[in-house]
């Protein structure tokens, strides 16, 4: 559970000293861009920053940038949860988003889903079991006339999808290290208590054995 | 073949190489030089004549908007550009920004002097992060180095900062109040209004603010060259002045960003630039506006594309985002994707579109997949129509605006899928 008020208290930082060194400089940048009183309006871009370092947002990477824009931790979560670009679990060091809004829709991105969950062997919200992909649909990307469309790592655009080039982007992506991935706390720190009577939540793949399931739920945002 | 005569104002330098570098663009901004040695007040005059209409969505006069800013007396006042292009059907503005990003910043700075704004925001959806936003980035520096954007620009006495903050990934931050609330670094929720972001207490940090799109800004170039009765002319209809860029997708041969005349009618903009329907496609609907918008049937397709005109008809010209589907679309399932996204978008704020809208997609996803009745769609309607009109912003009528036509313009796609 996270405290209501979490007072604005040092927090330690989750980055690397080289990882650090650039947070802070494009930490100033972003800073700059307001004036003094205002500061804390650059959440959402220290949010990214946090997030290109780490792969995704961290409890302690939230509770970091907290402390350094003098915004409670749960304020930062609440902001970091409403936008579907942060992830708040880890993905997959290629993750890919299908464009499913209904320009995409019209020219074939249901199809291009289902390539991508047979390639993959998973599901749409779903990471690989090598942590190399992670699936899911997106919402439109401004790409309507180049439909359909691919976003893979939240930035980069892939344009007019087809069958035979997604075969080819995910073999590309495949043979390419990705981002990297801060590691995922042990699953029961993050485990709520939904009080008694209810039976507790699945948070584990349900088997195991290396024949078993090939993937985890990893949907994140919304 | 466009419109014999069609004047191109703001796609006119997207053929040419590097058409983004400042070298391009002519190596200087002759608009903004114009309009510092004008009065303020005089520009926002030009922008009324010109009958300059907000390109984001709601078609609001922007020289109304501007002088309800200038009538404020409290400072700082902000003019923040709405870049968060969402809607699905558009992608314009991506093209401005990645084509022509030196007409926007000019448009930008000449709107900032109007206001009297000395900082503004460019507020970009994030996934831009690496075209549209870089591009931005890299005008602005060269407008910088050039000059036109910092301390005394030009020698006028005139000082400008401008920064570009990337979005997050929300679909609801396209709506004015919510994009300030997340510019100030907290979620998207839509403002109560009034206060309106252009009056004291509604704006970015409760001080007056304009909140333009970038289509509209980068008209504004024109507009100080050519004059606000020249822009008017270049519409084809009253009160909607100068060209549009129509973002075309869908099951047209050509698809992509257009520059039409405001007001050309949709059968004109597909057989004249997007050379008609792909082969073997024949024309069923069109969106005319954005996924937000009421349908319209091929027979509909002679309707001017302008604002007024469209609103006459109860549909809207919305944020120019086109799309032409065949006849192997059913509109069932078309509905019920789009009502996905805006189960999806919904922010959660007001409960009849955070409940309306989980409802009608769950009721469309029923009908869709043969598990509905005909009260099913009856529903679907009746929850639409009790949905408008009832939230803070307007995400609930654009949810509402399809599911209501869809129905009443198709509903054999639906009848067909449903237990009679």
């Amino acid at each position: 559970m996270i405290p209501l008020q979490t007072p604005g208290g040092p927090a330690p930082s989750p980055f690397s000293p080289e990882q650090q060194s650039r947070f802070d400089a494009d930490f100033g940048r972003a800073v700059a861009k307001y004036a003094a009183d205002h500061r804390r309006a650059a959440l959402l871009p220290v949010l990214h920053l946090a997030q290109d370092l780490l792969g995704w947002l961290t409890e302690p990477a939230m509770a970091y940038v907290g402390f350094r824009l003098d915004i409670p931790k749960v304020r930062v979560r609440e902001v970091a949860s409403f936008y579907t670009m942060y992830r708040l679990k880890p993905v997959g060091r290629h993750a890919i988003g299908v464009c499913n809004s209904v320009s995409c829709w019209a020219m074939g991105s249901e199809q291009i889903i289902k390539r991508c969950e047979e390639k993959l062997g998973i599901r749409s919200g779903e990471t690989t079991r090598d942590g190399q992909f992670s699936l899911e649909e997106v919402a439109c990307l401004a790409a309507c006339g180049y439909a359909p469309a691919v976003l893979v790592n939240n930035y980069r655009y892939v344009e007019n999808v087809t069958p035979q080039s997604l075969d080819s982007l995910i073999e590309e992506l495949r043979a390419k290290p990705g981002n990297s991935m801060a590691p995922a706390p042990e699953p029961k720190k993050l485990e709520i208590n939904r009080g008694q009577g209810e039976a507790p939540r699945q948070t584990e793949p349900q088997t195991t054995g290396p024949s078993g399931a090939t993937s985890v739920q990893t949907s994140g945002g919304k | 073949m466009a419109l014999a005569g069609s004047p191109k104002i703001l796609s006119v330098d997207w053929d040419k190489p590097e058409s983004w570098t400042l070298k391009t663009y002519g190596g200087k901004y002759p608009a903004l030089e114009k309009a510092l040695k004008m009065q303020p007040q005089a520009i926002v005059d030009e922008v009324v004549k010109a009958n300059l209409r907000g390109r984001g969505g709601a078609g609001f006069p922007t020289g109304m908007k501007w002088n309800f800013v200038r009538k404020e007396t409290s400072f700082p006042k902000y003019l923040v550009v709405n870049a968060d292009e969402g809607e699905p059907g558009t992608f314009k503005d991506r093209a401005i920004c990645e084509r022509s990003p030196h007409m926007f910043v000019e448009g930008l700075i000449i709107g900032c002097f109007a206001l009297d704004c000395h900082l503004t925001y460019i507020y970009c959806r994030g996934e831009f992060r690496d075209g549209a936003i870089k591009r931005v980035q890299e005008a602005i520096e060269e407008a910088r180095a050039a000059g036109f954007v910092g301390k005394n620009i030009l020698g006028s006495g005139f000082d400008l900062e401008m920064h570009v903050v990337a979005g997050a990934g929300a679909y609801i931050c396209g709506e004015e109040t919510a994009l300030l609330e997340s510019l100030e670094g907290r979620k998207g929720y839509p403002r109560l209004k009034p206060p309106f972001p252009a009056n004291a207490g509604g704006g970015l940090f409760k001080q007056p603010t304009a909140v333009n799109n970038v289509e509209t800004l980068a008209n504004l170039p024109s507009i100080v060259m050519k004059g606000g009765d020249w822009f008017n002319s270049v519409g084809l209809v009253p009160k909607n002045g100068g060209t549009r860029l129509f973002a075309v997708s869908g099951h047209s041969r050509k698809t992509g960003v257009f520059e039409a005349p405001m007001g050309i009618t949709f059968r004109a903009l597909l057989d004249d630039y997007c050379g008609g329907m792909r082969e073997g496609s024949t024309l069923k609907a069109i969106i005319p506006g954005g996924s937000s918008s009421a349908i319209l049937t091929a027979a509909e397709a002679d309707w001017a594309s302008d604002f007024d005109t469209l609103k006459s008809k109860k549909t809207m010209a919305g944020s120019g985002g086109v799309v032409y589907l065949d006849q192997s679309v059913n509109m069932a399932h078309a509905l019920a994707n789009v009502m996905r996204f805006y189960a999806h978008e919904s922010c959660g704020q007001c409960t009849p579109c955070r409940e309306g809208t989980a409802w009608l997609s769950r009721l469309c996803d029923k009908i869709m997949q043969g598990r509905g009745e005909k009260t099913d769609v009856d529903n679907v309607h009746q929850i639409a129509r009790q949905m408008e009109q009832k939230t803070i912003c307007a995400l609930a009528d654009g949810a509402a605006m399809p599911a209501k036509s869809y129905i009443e313009k198709f509903r054999a796609d639906f009848d067909a899928l449903v237990r009679q």
